[in-house]
């Protein structure tokens, strides 16, 4: 099996080679047969691609310790859960993981276009098979996943026991979609540069596969939030790492795209700044990529140190060349065909929108590579931590959700009095109301107070929405609130799928101000029986238990919730150590509520004296960020999946709108 | 093109604003990150700055205490060679948890955030890195 899959690695090398040659040809020449041709070959990739994954995850679930890599991330106690995530979970295996996710892709595109876009299909092949290229090469001559070693050790080293947690094994794979996700956009912009055909027709095709990518960046996003938050055992879900940098760059970007593709459609404009922002992202996964499997900067999450640095930095400066210059080409072409009215629309709304979005990148980045930047600049390493992160992105992510409220609601072109009248007196009203009943409760964080007051806003212009829509189906056809509901959201899914979107986007809002804003910690070394005070409630601490199992020991300590002197929970954080890697790991013990989440964590244990120091967080309103994921992953589904027939003919149609016609 | 220019100047307020951001950001946060012999070097200099420190615990230097605040850890930072010689080391003071990794006996490589004062580092935070077990830590050329 496992030369098997270093020969599929190496048949699909030369494979995607051909396939890139004979698609270019094929279309330079006007060969259908050579381009029908390098889509075989590119099916063929994917297969070989599939046969090398299976070899490995066959290498894997056996336990075949001569190679390389099982023996480094699994070992014969770890469960089998966590054998197959360890497919990701390192770094030969985690990129080639990365290749089937996009040759997967690449074969859905090739099936759903054998009828359509067959001038843009030569292309959007070739950039899809040289990133393959890119990934196939670096699987081949650098980090062979099948690499045998020189002698089989009798057991492995283990996956890093702080992989191995639920949101762990799903965190990785989604983001890797995501990732991988946003290279089809980018393919088809190529496409659309190279060819000329630079009408809204790409964006269309695209559009599924952009809101796939977006879902599953933000997904993947949330997911590591919640791993950090579940296993890192700091009381908090994000620390602004590189890393999860990395995830939330492309995550900024694309959302940018998601907003201003809907007017390049409505309005035809925005053309370039649309390419820039798919140049922009498909860029900044290969980035993410980078620093996550490059160890450049250091971080808790480089688990690896390796010489991939300079192919990746490569491949990533070609990529931006390549696809600018094409950009810088078409230029021309890509003129705005309608202008900016006021100040006071739609368009300067998204328009706003996007630049914070693309502003809180920049921030990001640069807050990201500063460290590098100023050791190469100035010769000394300075770092910039959270606080510098949250100094910047807290004022824009106010603007930002600002803009969330006024967006959907304002008027295209020139907003008029009426309008605002109408659609904001009342949101600003009770956003106001908010406000001043937080003031006068005592509340003097102001960021917190503005944060509140614009959710409010924010919510009130989402449910004015809806309801405005289900009065007007009552009025009409007479259905009851809940049948004119569905059938609102059923007509127009992109619509209302966005303002659940919006919702959800509201209820995460919610806990970063209550969890930035009002967390409480505190840390206290206890013996048994101490009791101490914790918020509404009183803590006591009842002593350490520990048992085994052949693959971790525990050690669990006892806390009592009491509220009012009567016990109402008791919560068990926890010591785990792990047998294989010798490795201790916390284990956090949470009770969630509506309104905050109780967080003990096992910070150590004296044997000899009994006492443990615990430390304890509040953290409030943080539920309603994973509460707000399941909605925003709701309303992504709603505006995702096809409406029926009527709605979804355009949708398939060879091509479509004047616009498409007319650069024909 | 007036109200072109209008948006023009909209981008370049926006702009100013964020880059006003993040230079009082970077001002207020950058702290200096050093390996211990660059920080051993030039460590007089430092005082009372912010600073980032990356380097081994002295095996045996580890004086573990147990306060109603936490963990009271004392030990010594240094760069300890394969032999177990240093071209020298500092010591650290930290209250609070010691992460998962740092071993009680000496050796772990961490890094220590906080200020030096009167010879001494007082670290608000104590990280350790990864082992180098778990890194792929040769690419095979």
């Amino acid at each position: 099996m496992v030369d098997v899959g270093s020969l599929a690695l190496v048949i699909g090398l030369v494979l995607a080679l051909y396939a890139v040659g004979m698609s270019l040809a094929g279309a330079y020449w006007r060969k259908r047969d050579f381009i029908a041709s390098a889509e075989h070959a590119a099916l063929a990739v994917w297969g070989l691609v599939t046969i090398a994954v299976a070899a490995l995850m066959h290498a894997l679930v056996t336990h075949d310790f001569s190679l390389e890599y099982v023996a480094h991330y699994t070992s014969s106690t770890l469960p089998l859960q966590y054998v197959i995530a360890a497919l990701w979970g390192g770094q030969a295996g985690s990129l080639l993981f990365w290749l089937f996710i996009l040759t997967s892709m690449t074969a859905v595109v090739l099936l759903q276009n054998r009828e359509r876009n067959r001038e843009l299909m030569p292309y959007v092949t070739a950039v899809l098979m040289i990133v393959a290229i890119f990934f196939l090469a670096m699987l081949n001559f650098i980090t062979p996943p099948f690499q045998r070693l020189a002698f089989t050790p009798a057991e492995g080293q283990d996956l890093n026991p702080l992989l191995q947690n639920y949101w762990m094994t799903i965190h990785p794979p989604s983001l890797y979609i995501g990732y991988v996700g946003c290279a089809i956009p980018f393919a088809f912009a190529m496409g659309a540069l190279v060819t000329g055909k630079l009408g809204d027709q790409w964006i269309r095709t695209t559009r599924r596969w952009t809101l796939l990518a977006w879902f599953f960046l933000s997904m993947g996003n949330l997911f590591g939030a919640q791993w950090a938050y579940l296993v890192l055992g700091w009381g908090g879900y994000w620390a602004w790492d590189p890393v999860e940098n990395a995830a939330f760059l492309p995550w900024l970007t694309c959302t940018a795209f998601l907003h201003s593709v809907m007017i390049q459609e409505k309005k035809n404009m925005l053309k370039v700044w649309n390419m820039v922002l798919v140049i922009l992202t498909f860029a900044l996964t290969i980035f993410g990529t980078f620093l996550t499997r490059s160890g450049v900067i250091s971080s808790v999450h480089s688990f690896t140190q390796s010489g991939l640095g300079p192919f990746f930095i490569g491949f990533l400066g070609a990529t931006l060349v390549v696809s600018i210059g094409l950009l810088i080409w078409r230029l021309p072409q890509l003129k705005s065909e309608n202008e900016l009215d006021s100040v006071l629309s739609r368009e300067s709304t998204f328009l706003l929108n996007n630049l914070i979005l693309v502003g809180i990148a920049f921030a990001v980045f640069w807050g990201t590579v500063f460290p590098v930047i100023s050791e190469a600049v100035r010769g000394i390493k300075i770092t910039v931590g959270p606080p510098f992160f949250n100094k910047v992105n807290a004022p824009l992510g106010l603007v930002l959700l600002f803009l969330t409220g006024v967006g959907p609601v304002i008027a295209w072109r020139r907003a008029s009095a009426r309008n605002l009248q109408k659609n904001f007196l009342m949101p600003v009203s009770l956003g106001l109301l908010v406000g001043i009943i937080l003031f006068a409760s005592g509340v003097r964080h102001y960021y917190a107070i503005i944060s509140f007051c614009l959710c409010a806003f924010v919510l009130t212009t989402i449910v004015m929405e809806f309801h405005r829509g289900i009065r007007a189906r009552q009025a009409m056809v007479g259905e009851n609130s809940l049948t004119a509901l569905l059938h609102l959201i059923g007509k127009n899914r992109r619509r209302y799928g966005g303002y659940i979107i919006h919702l959800g986007v509201v209820m995460i809002f919610l806990a970063i101000t209550g969890t930035s804003a009002f967390k409480v910690e505190k840390q206290i070394t206890v013996k048994p029986g101490d009791t101490f005070p914790m918020g509404r409630y009183t803590l006591r601490y009842d002593g350490v238990k520990s048992h085994e199992t052949p693959h971790i020991a525990y050690l669990t300590a006892d806390v009592a919730i009491l509220d009012h002197g009567r016990q109402i929970d008791t919560l068990r954080p926890e010591k785990r150590f792990y047998k294989k890697p010798q490795q201790p790991t916390t284990e956090v013990a949470i009770r969630s509520t509506v309104g905050a989440d109780l967080y003990l964590v096992l910070g150590s244990y004296d044997e000899a004296s009994k006492m443990a120091t615990i430390q304890a967080y509040i953290n409030p309103l943080v539920g309603w960020m994973w509460w707000g994921g399941v909605v925003l992953a709701l309303g992504t589904l709603v505006t995702i999946v096809p409406s029926r027939a009527p709605a979804r003919a355009p949708a398939y149609a060879p091509s479509r709108g004047p616009q498409a016609v007319a650069t024909e | 093109m007036n109200r072109k220019a209008r948006f023009v100047v909209a981008a370049f307020l926006l702009a100013g604003a964020v880059g006003y951001l993040m230079y009082s950001g970077v001002r207020q946060t950058a702290v200096y990150y050093f390996t211990i012999n660059e920080f051993l070097a030039q460590k007089e200099s430092l005082a009372n700055e912010g600073i980032r420190v990356a380097g081994r615990v002295e095996l045996g230097s580890v004086a573990k205490k147990m306060t109603p605040m936490g963990e009271e850890l004392n030990f010594r930072l240094g760069e300890f060679k394969t032999d177990g010689s240093n071209d020298g080391t500092v010591p650290v003071h930290f209250v609070g948890i010691a992460p998962d990794m740092f071993k009680a006996a000496g050796g772990s490589d961490v890094i220590v955030e906080g200020k030096y004062r009167d010879g001494m580092i007082y670290a608000q935070s104590l990280l350790t890195s990864c082992p180098s077990k778990y890194e792929a830590e040769t690419a095979k050329p």
